[in-house]
């Protein structure tokens, strides 16, 4: 499949990761003619370009600009969510070591659009050397008057702090960020209010994921009907796609929304590793409920993924292919999110720690006929019920995994060891099949 | 109105709640229980537990109804009307119930535990759980007071926000997470809160329990009564717990508009003393020593000693109304005396007095809550009124302005504005306020702003007479209303009841003929025979006693000693004056001197009221009989006035009440501009600091004895703090131990070196175990002193002459 590349055209020259090689490219040119439009204008374009929010929920970008009040008295913020953490992405860590200035442009541009003098960007506490690429992107920002007193030659003032996060997945959740970035516990906080009305310190605060945001300087530049070119009508323009596991290319990918998944895994990721078949996928991160072999054709695109009965999340496929047991790839999973809750509230606390460990104990071979019921009930438990979308994320792994592959959970309690990995050393399994039957 | 009610429906009822409400909230206003932990109506919402589930239809999820705030038109449906809702409360029970270890056969909740309630009528009943449980250490000591089990802890948040919005000292946290997470104190602290205990009362389990009441009782081995706190003026409702007769635990009990749901730690845990072994609860009278006798005999002997003689009484701060009342009619009405004091410093003058005596001047927890700007005055809140301090903060919370002026940085320092004055110097500063650099510009514009919205709490620094008229005036003058605030339980109402030499009842001067004529009109007969002059205040009495101008000193619920600040001439008025009469729970220090003793009950054996700082006067009821043969104040002195025979008009309670209430009923008075006699300020020379003291929350009093774990938790060693630079120019260093001298004394004490101190002021705690500092004063609570580090050369700084203000007045 040919098209143009926009979010990585430049990753082949790594000139643009310095100021003056991306300016050289065009770079900075949407912010200029950003400084020159009137804020509404400025919301309006992108409202009309139709930019989704790239961090898993699909927001429109352009309303969520217009929900900052900006006659509170108080300062308004924007916040960058560089805190890329969902297992199976790094689309936003390649993005912002590759060309971190479209990403200060694009912050630029959404502090602008809702008059913010001080914006920050979140890094992830293990990007490191992202951080590091972001602070001296920053640096020379300032240096060549992009960032500081009167930027791009303009009357605007913005200043752009880079904050590094310190290992905690629940911070890429909005609120939770927020908390961090302010010195408290990571922990969600209550909505309302929003925090497009009392946010960072209490005030008007926009928070953008990093995609989402590099999308804005070719927006605002060449205007919404040419980002409205590739995609489709509701969810227009490219989109960043992780693809790992069992593949024979994993890494990220640029493609139009719209693309079907085949396209993605066959033209782009060379297939399913050693010419294996997909047995399951997340198509939008571990936290998206799991797709099958079945659902190669699937469009990527926000709604088509939906229909399907999953979440486009933040475009990170994660393909099994035949050999991979799904109990146990929903146990590490879920351990994941029994590790990363933020111990707030009970039905993630307790939820996704008991989840783990039942899970545990089916893949070790352990497991009893009514754990199927039990896991079935965990699941409902867990969804929707807790404080934040965190446990939905478990809840998610449990549901799908035993919608698609509950015979697969049932052999395990039968057999009393997994049908994929073999055996425990100390039993075998004719002894175990006995004890079955 | 109708624009701020909203009326919703839940489980098919109708109910019209004000706008913002929680649906919790108004579900209970249906009778609907709707199972929660984490939500506390005083804090924050939180939406930590989630047991609250509710169906808002139109709404995909499942809501907390702690989190969500009423709409009109909304449809709820609760457990009672929705089978996914119960489902759900059931599978988040089972949740909160894995780790939680069931012991409640061994914890001190088991029977009055809202997650063992829960569970009953809202859980699972039994458990699919089969793995491991989640183990911690048990318990942990928080402090000596507070331990806690982090294995039945559901991690609700309650005590954490406790810490962070009430109390504000945030010394509990949230640490760790996932199912790691865990209520945690920082390295090495301890819970050194005064309100440590509440946190324990809002346990929804047994995570937090308090040690003096570990494995003492179960709830049905209880039986519970209300009551009322008897240590400070802030008149905190209370929950009393006996078993077999005997007070085994004190909880607050909900009054919004007194301690809303709070109460401190002293409060709470100091509850021992009714029944220390050293209470006497039989009459005493001297004869080779102390022997028992009965109320009659030894009644009819101070009958004898009273007669046509010199009688004085003194009080301390924590009778009833009802008993203040008694003692001011037998004064006035039989012994013919003024000679009567409840205080123990110069109180606000006399002008200022009646002013709160009757009612005029006075302030509310709800005012304080509600003003714009709050001058605290002279009073380290949370150490004298805890309960005010919490209601400080809320009201800062609401935006209110606080100001507080004295020399020394309180506990409100992260939500009030501190301008420190030097000890003895504040009547002055506010007297000089509207002169030009006056340190108290910022505050009297922030109070000129406002007007009726500005608040002026005059606190007891500056209880000497003059400095309190300043204040008042001050405030005044700005428009802002006043109120005084005292420090002991009924410090008020014995003013009210005319416990006072220069006031009867209701605040009436006895030097004002219409003042006078009422009372006599009340009590149908002249009062101290002809004499319409003051008696002698507290001062004036014991000097008269050591002059032995006084024949019979009464010493009514008071700890001379201890209590008044020059020990020296205590001891010198109880060695002179001829008979000395005791009336309290125990001699204690008083048993070499007392003739008589009579046995007085204890708050928790009373019916009667008492009155908060506010003037709200309180009703208890009793909790417990009578210990022994000891009976009510009031009691005591109708019969002393019966056998003298006069006749105080009462025998009852009923009629004492018929008696007292037209006369201490709320009236308008108006200043009579009598500026008060400057009593005390002190002009500290070169070298020389201003030493002031007051007492500390946990101290030696006696109402603390006996309450080990509190003193281990809250109290402190006897110190000195001093400024940096005041230690500087000494050459003190932190902790080292100095010699500090007055006219009156001299002690050696460890040094704290703080710059929450105004300099050229050197703070000691009143009563710590180990040091009095009345002995190093001479009748008022400043003194000027010099401080000597262990290095100095006496000799070369000498002391110099001062003189103490106040000293011959």
């Amino acid at each position: 499949m040919t098209f143009e590349r926009r979010l990585t055209r430049d990753w082949d020259d790594p000139s643009v990761v310095a100021v003056d090689g991306y300016v050289a490219k065009g770079g900075y040119g949407g912010l200029k003619k950003a400084l020159e439009m009137d804020t509404g204008e400025l919301i309006d374009v992108v409202k009309a370009s139709g930019l989704r929010g790239r961090g898993g929920a699909g927001f429109p970008t352009g309303m969520k600009w217009s929900f900052v009040p900006q006659d509170t008295g108080k300062p308004t913020y924007v916040t960058v969510n560089f805190d890329e953490s969902e297992p199976g992405t790094c689309n936003n860590r390649e993005l912002g070591e590759r060309d971190p200035h479209r990403l200060i442009e694009g912050t630029a541009i959404a502090a602008r659009a809702i008059n913010c003098h001080t914006a920050f960007i979140y890094v992830r506490g293990e990007y490191l050397w992202q951080g590091t690429v972001m602070e001296r992107a920053v640096r020379e920002a300032y240096a060549s008057g992009y960032l500081g007193k009167g930027i791009a030659g303009s009357a605007y003032d913005l200043d752009i702090v880079v904050h590094r996060g310190a290992g905690a997945y629940i911070c890429g959740e909005e609120t939770a960020l927020l908390n961090s970035l302010e010195g408290l516990r990571g922990q969600p906080r209550l909505r309302p209010p929003f925090p497009a009305v009392e946010g960072l310190y209490a005030s008007p605060t926009v928070i953008n994921n990093v995609e989402t945001l590099m999308n804005v300087p070719d927006i605002v530049f060449k205007g919404a009907e040419w980002f409205r070119e590739m995609g489709t009508e509701k969810s227009p323009g490219t989109k960043m796609f992780t693809v790992s596991g069992k593949v024979e290319r994993p890494g990220n990918y640029e493609i139009p929304m719209g693309t079907p998944f085949r396209t993605l895994l066959e033209e782009y990721a060379g297939g399913v590793l050693a010419g294996g078949t997909v047995k399951a996928f997340t198509p939008g991160g571990s936290s998206t409920p799991l797709l099958t072999g079945a659902d190669l054709d699937l469009a990527l695109d926000y709604e088509s993924v939906a229909a399907a009965g999953s979440l486009l999340g933040t475009g990170a496929i994660m393909v099994l292919d035949q050999t991979d047991c799904v109990v146990e790839a929903a146990r590490r999973m879920v351990e994941f999110y029994a590790h990363e809750s933020c111990g707030k509230c009970t039905p993630c606390r307790e939820g996704s720690w008991w989840a783990t460990r039942v899970l545990t104990r089916l893949e070790n071979g352990y497991g009893r006929q009514e754990d199927m019921g039990l896991m079935q009930d965990m699941g409902k438990n867990i969804l929707f019920r807790a404080f934040c979308a965190l446990a939905d994320g478990a809840a998610s792994v449990i549901n799908s995994s035993l919608k698609h592959f509950a015979e697969e959970y049932e052999e395990h309690v039968r057999l009393g060891y997994c049908p994929l990995t073999g055996a425990p050393a100390d039993r075998t399994p004719a002894a175990a099949e006995e004890v079955a039957s | 109105m109708s624009g701020d009610m909203v009326t919703l429906t839940i489980d098919g009822k109708e109910v019209t709640v004000p706008k913002g409400t929680l649906v919790i909230r108004a579900a209970e206003q249906l009778g609907i229980e709707i199972p929660r932990f984490c939500d506390h109506p005083m804090l924050e919402p939180a939406g930590a537990c989630r047991q609250c589930y509710v169906q808002i239809e139109g709404q995909p999820k499942l809501a907390t109804s702690c989190t969500s705030t009423v709409a009109p038109g909304m449809v709820v449906r609760t457990q009672n009307t929705d089978d996914t809702v119960a489902e759900a409360q059931v599978a988040n029970l089972e949740f909160l119930l894995l780790n939680h270890p069931l012991d409640c056969p061994i914890c001190d909740r088991g029977g009055e535990c809202p997650l063992q309630d829960q569970a009953l009528e809202f859980g699972p009943g039994e458990s699919r759980f089969t793995e491991a449980k989640r183990v911690w250490p048990k318990p942990l000591p928080l402090s000596p007071l507070v331990n806690l089990d982090r294995e039945r802890c559901v991690l609700c948040a309650r005590c954490t926000r406790f810490c962070d919005e009430i109390s504000g000292d945030r010394f509990l946290e949230l640490y760790a997470r996932g199912a790691g997470e865990r209520v945690a104190i920082a390295a090495g602290e301890d819970f050194r809160s005064p309100f440590s205990g509440n946190t324990v009362q809002i346990c929804p389990v047994g995570a937090l329990t308090s040690t003096p009441y570990r494995f003492v009782a179960r709830p049905f081995d209880l039986s519970t009564a209300d009551s009322v706190c008897p240590h400070c003026s802030a008149g905190c409702n209370l929950k009393v717990d006996l078993r077999r007769g005997e007070v085994v635990r004190q909880l607050a009990r909900d009054n919004l508009d007194v301690n809303d749901t709070w109460n401190c730690d002293k409060g709470r845990y100091a509850f021992r003393f009714p029944d220390s072994p050293d209470r006497v609860t039989t009459p005493l009278i001297r004869d080779r020593g102390l022997e028992p006798a009965s109320f009659g005999e030894v009644v009819e002997r101070i009958a004898g000693w009273c007669d046509g003689k010199r009688v004085a009484f003194l009080t301390g701060g924590r009778l009833m109304d009802e008993d203040y009342y008694a003692l001011s009619k037998l004064a006035r009405t039989v012994m013919h005396t003024n000679d009567l004091d409840h205080r123990r410093d110069g109180g606000l003058g006399v002008s200022a007095d009646a002013l709160v005596a009757s009612g005029t001047a006075t302030a509310t927890y709800a005012d304080v809550e509600h003003a714009k700007v709050i001058v605290v005055a002279g009073l380290d809140a949370e150490q004298e009124v805890p309960i005010l301090h919490l209601r400080l903060r809320k009201a800062a919370k609401r935006g209110a302005k606080i100001f507080v002026v004295g020399p020394r940085v309180t506990r409100l320092h992260d939500v009030a504005a501190h301008i420190l004055i030097r000890a003895g110097a504040e009547g002055e500063a506010f007297a000089s306020s509207q002169e030009q650099g006056s340190p108290l510009a910022e505050v009297r514009a922030a109070l000129t702003e406002v007007g009726e919205g500005g608040l002026v709490l005059v606190g007891p620094r500056l209880h000497d007479g003059s400095s309190a008229w300043s204040a008042v005036e001050f405030a005044t003058r700005s428009g802002a209303r006043w109120a005084a605030v005292t420090r002991r339980a009924n410090d008020r109402g014995a003013l009210v009841a005319g416990v006072a030499p220069t006031l009867l009842p209701g605040g009436r001067n006895v030097q004002l003929a219409e003042d006078r004529a009422e009372v006599e009109a009340a009590w149908g007969g002249p009062l101290m025979g002809a004499a319409a002059e003051p008696g002698r205040d507290w001062r004036g009495i014991l000097e008269a006693a050591a002059n032995r101008e006084i024949d019979v000193l009464f010493l009514i619920g008071v700890d001379p000693l201890r209590d008044y600040p020059d020990a020296d001439l205590v001891a010198r008025a109880l060695a002179n004056v001829p008979v000395r009469v005791v009336q309290s729970l125990e001699l204690g220090s008083l048993e070499p001197y007392a003739d008589a003793f009579l046995p007085a009950s204890a708050f928790i054996e009373k019916d009667g009221h008492v009155t908060t700082w506010e003037g709200r006067s309180q009703r208890i009821r009793p909790v417990r009989g009578g210990k022994g043969i000891s009976r009510p104040d009031w009691e005591i002195f109708a019969i002393i006035a019966t056998t003298m025979g006069g006749d105080l008009g009462f025998d009852r309670l009923d009629e004492l009440h018929a008696d007292m209430a037209p006369l201490v009923a709320s009236r308008a008075t108006t200043t009579s501009d009598v500026s008060p006699a400057r009593v005390g300020p002190i002009e500290p020379a070169d070298g020389e600091l201003a030493l002031f003291t007051y007492p500390l929350l946990v101290d030696d009093g006696r109402l603390s004895e006996r309450s080990d774990e509190l003193q281990a938790a809250l109290g402190t060693e006897p110190f000195l703090e001093l400024h940096p630079d005041d230690a500087a120019t000494r050459g003190i260093t932190d902790g080292a131990r100095v010699t500090v001298r007055t006219v009156a004394g001299e002690a050696e004490l460890p040094v704290r070196i703080s710059d929450g101190i105004a300099q050229g002021s050197a703070f000691v705690p009143f009563n710590q175990p180990g040091f009095a500092a009345n002995t190093l004063l001479r009748g008022t609570w400043t003194i000027a002193a010099t401080v000597t580090g262990p290095d100095t050369d006496d000799s070369a700084e000498g002391l110099a002459s001062v003189a103490v203000g106040g000293e011959s007045a």
